[in-house]
């Protein structure tokens, strides 16, 4: 008897002591809490949810937007990308570019400060960007690096640090040597990637990023609280250049990854701003809360032209003509995506000021009749009676799988073919779509940087993201001069070329654009998200 | 006594080991790779992330470097979190989710157990009845169920706690009360039909019959040997809620650590595989030997020496 009350007893203290220490951490919070609630009523404070931890806040690291979604508003690069998503002097006052377009350089702004009271330097770029480079530091984003002369020499082992040809002239101005005039390059930098580091502060602590404590920004905001993968919160920055613009005084970003849940959190009024949850997308896209903003990227479906029966261009085509696009986004996606004609989305301007996608025009269109028709003149080419069998592969997600179920309908329907379907975890997925395994595939393309180039440049021969087995040659120029090209208006018309080539071939075709869709409170208003997937709350108010 | 501990003792660590050396081969075998990226990939920036990760060496280094950080306790950075270490991901979420947990627990043991004593009591009766139906319901009703009505009557309708996230003592009702119902439901049930069966034993009359109070008989007597079905699946159960559940901690936004076990195995994280499976193993491992030790003090017939107890 004695002996089973010790073991109960011990029992209890063990849990009674388990409870003490999370009573402490309770306890901390609850104070955490407390300011919640004194803040919440203040009208300037702005809540926001990332729906998870940022992967990073080291620039170079954190290459995703959920931690962008942060990054882009503590810290900031020499420009920043306006309401109009073009790039705009930031940090940096004045930018000249030679006339040949491969000489930059950049001039500080003398009020430009660390979030510490430290003046940003030239060097603290020069130090930034070669470390984004330096093969040690292991960014994904080291290739957007590579348009800077000596960049991708020193990324892969072949050249060094020194030979990078980023240098910090004096204290206040940046001198940047290109491989090739890339008109772009300015819309590149404003990525997070690029954002400058301070350097004398990195020397001391090689982890300044990982605590709001030791944080060192440059942006519109500074990193004030940070309790991992639940809160962080954001200050205004009153040592940014531009503090008057910001009216702001804070920012609450929550991790809840459970979309229902992020919507509850909204409707109970914790959350300003939400995504829609997937059930309830058709009665809530109705609401007037609704924002939709573009995002460059386009999903899209790959041939493996190798295979049977897809070496055949008119079969290909038959398949994209098959394909209602129309029908998918109003019925089966249902969140107000726009159709894709082509693989560009909308949003870039050409020399002339016209938007890429419509000039390029309509490139892939449902015609039921045409479809057939070219299935039939394909069949004959290869000397099919019957066509072979063709696998539709997906990775494994409701939409994905709502979205081919519809295909594989309509392709019964409008070619009298039947498709079978075959979903693979996501990573399987990725892996056999790279190795050439599958026949047919879902896939989607999300741009790095805003230009048509970055889109195009995905189906040239030796490129990572081609996985369709089709190679031309005329294209491959047509994507290496467009690269090379000074002139504004020709380097277009290469890129325009370029993608008439992709859809008279047709190794891929597009069912929809991407686009940002989101409630928000009415109070809100001025928030900006570029199509490349950054956040900008600088110009962000709440009544 | 102690030789035993300490052969049990020995005993875990290889039972660890195996466990670590089958997980490490088995991920290994998943195809696919934690630096697989659906955007285009560079081959220099490619080679650059898997010589960071130590990914670009041969298999049985890997597993060699594997084994030292095992016996140091040391998981390296995560490759999905580069800046975060496998060891500061779990320190910051298993003290959440084993708060949640031993709230749960302790919610679950006693209202699971006062159901089942009562239901047991009142045989047949209305109280049973009730009791059971209850614990039908439990079981049956899958948590993350339970856990969205909870949160859209409780929070968004009636406005009584709040509907997620983790930061103040009631903000945690609604993710225990999802999390103990089934476990309660199984207590419950696991009691009842035990001490029924315990009632219609001769000591029991016994003890009656020396006219002790009944209120002596149950507690003392009858709920003793009646605990040991209970106490045979807190070992797992303990193990299981304390070191998170993934569906409950996303739902509410908990920042435990339970989407570690999930998404690293997605996301082939492989440092994080490693430290959740060792993590989670020793923890099962340390609980079931606890069980084993609580048995020979609740019934002096199981004697925990070298060939018995197992």
């Amino acid at each position: 008897m004695k002996k089973w009350l010790t073991v109960l007893l011990g029992i209890l203290l063990v849990v009674v002591l388990a409870a003490c220490t999370a009573d402490e951490n309770a306890g901390e919070e609850g104070g955490g809490e407390d300011g919640e609630e004194s803040t919440s009523e203040d009208s300037s404070v702005l809540r926001m949810n990332n729906g998870a931890e940022p992967t990073s806040l080291d620039p170079p690291i954190g290459f995703d937007a959920a931690s962008w979604n942060v990054l882009n508003n503590l810290m900031e690069g020499m420009t920043r990308l306006s309401q109009e998503h073009e790039p705009e002097e930031a940090t940096a006052e004045n930018i000249e570019v030679s006339e040949d377009g491969t000489e930059y350089t950049f001039t500080i702004r003398e009020d430009a400060k660390w979030s510490n009271g430290d003046d940003v330097s030239a060097e603290d770029f020069e130090f930034a960007w070669k470390r984004l480079l330096d093969p040690e530091t292991a960014s994904a984003a080291a290739f957007l690096g590579y348009f800077i002369e000596g960049g991708e020499e020193f990324n892969n082992g072949e050249g060094s640090a020194d030979d990078v040809m980023v240098e910090a002239v004096d204290d206040k101005e940046l001198h940047v040597t290109l491989t090739a005039p890339t008109n772009y390059f300015l819309n590149i930098i404003s990525n997070p990637a690029f954002f400058p580091i301070n350097k004398e502060v990195a020397e001391e602590d090689e982890e300044w990023f990982t605590e709001a404590e030791s944080f060192v920004g440059n942006g519109p905001f500074s990193l004030t609280e940070w309790e991992h993968d639940n809160e962080m919160v954001l200050e205004k920055n009153e040592e940014y250049w531009d503090a008057e613009t910001v009216q702001l005084e804070e920012v609450h970003f929550a991790m809840v990854d459970d979309s229902n849940t992020e919507y509850q959190l909204y409707d109970s009024g914790d959350l300003d701003n939400s995504e829609i949850p997937s059930d309830s997308a058709e009665e809530l896209l109705e609401s007037d809360e609704v924002t939709i903003e573009d995002q460059a990227g386009t999903q899209f479906y790959r041939f493996n032209v190798e295979e049977e029966p897809f070496q055949n261009e008119k079969i290909r085509k038959a398949f994209a003509l098959a394909i209602n696009q129309e029908d998918i986004v109003n019925y089966v996606t249902k969140m107000g995506e726009e159709p894709a004609r082509g693989f560009v989305s909308p949003g870039f301007n050409d020399a002339n000021g016209n938007d890429f996608r419509e000039e390029s025009g309509d490139l892939v269109q449902y015609d039921a009749e045409e479809a057939k028709q070219l299935l039939e003149e394909g069949k004959e080419e290869e000397g099919y009676d019957e066509l072979p069998e063709v696998t539709l592969s997906y990775n494994t997600d409701d939409t994905n799988k709502s979205i081919a179920e519809s295909m594989q309908e309509m392709y019964s329907q409008n070619l009298g073919v039947d498709v079978s379907l075959e979903n693979t975890e996501w990573n399987v997925f990725l892996e056999d779509q790279k190795a050439l395994e599958h026949q047919f595939s879902r896939s989607s393309f999300l741009a790095d940087y805003a230009d048509p180039i970055n889109f195009l440049e995905s189906f040239t021969t030796d490129s990572s993201m081609n996985r369709t087995g089709w190679s031309n040659k005329e294209y491959d120029n047509l994507i290496a001069q467009a690269k090379e090209e000074t002139d504004e208006e020709q380097r277009f018309q290469h890129m325009y070329e370029a993608e008439q080539i992709l859809f008279e071939e047709m190794p891929i075709f597009p069912i929809h654009f991407y686009n940002q869709v989101f409630l928000q409170k009415d109070n809100v208003d001025g928030i900006v998200r570029h199509p490349v997937g950054y956040l900008e709350l600088k110009w962000a108010t709440k009544e | 006594m102690a030789k035993y501990i300490l052969k049990r003792f020995a005993l875990m660590v290889v039972t660890v080991l195996i466990i670590a050396t089958l997980t490490f081969f088995l991920m290994n075998l998943l195809p696919g790779s934690p630096l697989n990226e659906e955007r285009s990939t560079n081959e220099a920036v490619q080679q650059n992330l898997e010589a960071h990760f130590n990914l670009d060496e041969p298999l049985i280094v890997q597993y060699v470097l594997y084994l030292k950080s095992i016996a140091t306790f040391d998981f390296g950075p995560s490759i999905k979190q580069p800046t975060e270490t496998v060891n500061s991901l779990l320190s910051r979420g298993f003290p959440i989710s084993a708060e949640l947990g031993i709230w749960t627990i302790l919610t679950a043991v006693i209202s699971g157990i006062a159901l089942g004593v009562f239901a047991a009591l009142k045989h047949n009766g209305l109280i049973d009845y009730i009791a059971m139906t209850v614990a039908v319901l439990g079981i049956s009703v899958p948590n993350f169920v339970l856990a969205t009505l909870l949160i859209q009557e409780l929070a968004v309708n009636l406005d009584i706690f709040p509907a997620a996230t983790w930061s103040s003592p009631a903000h945690m009702v609604l993710p225990i009360l999802a999390l103990a119902t089934g476990p309660m439901a199984i207590i419950a049930r696991l009691t009842r039909s035990s001490m029924l069966e315990t009632l219609t034993q001769d000591y029991i009359k016994t003890a009656r019959a020396k006219g002790l109070s009944p209120v002596k008989v149950i507690i003392k007597h009858a709920l003793r040997n009646a605990l040991m079905p209970v106490v045979t699946i807190l070992g797992t159960l303990m193990a299981g809620i304390l070191t998170g559940t993934f569906v409950i901690e996303k739902i509410f936004a908990i920042p435990g650590m339970g989407k570690y076990f999930v998404e690293s195995i997605n996301q082939r994280d492989y440092p994080v595989i490693m430290g959740t499976t060792v993590f989670y193993s020793v923890f099962l491992v340390f609980m079931l030997f606890l069980v084993d030790i609580a048995y020979g003090l609740l019934d002096p017939r199981i004697k925990l020496h070298d060939e018995g107890g197992g």
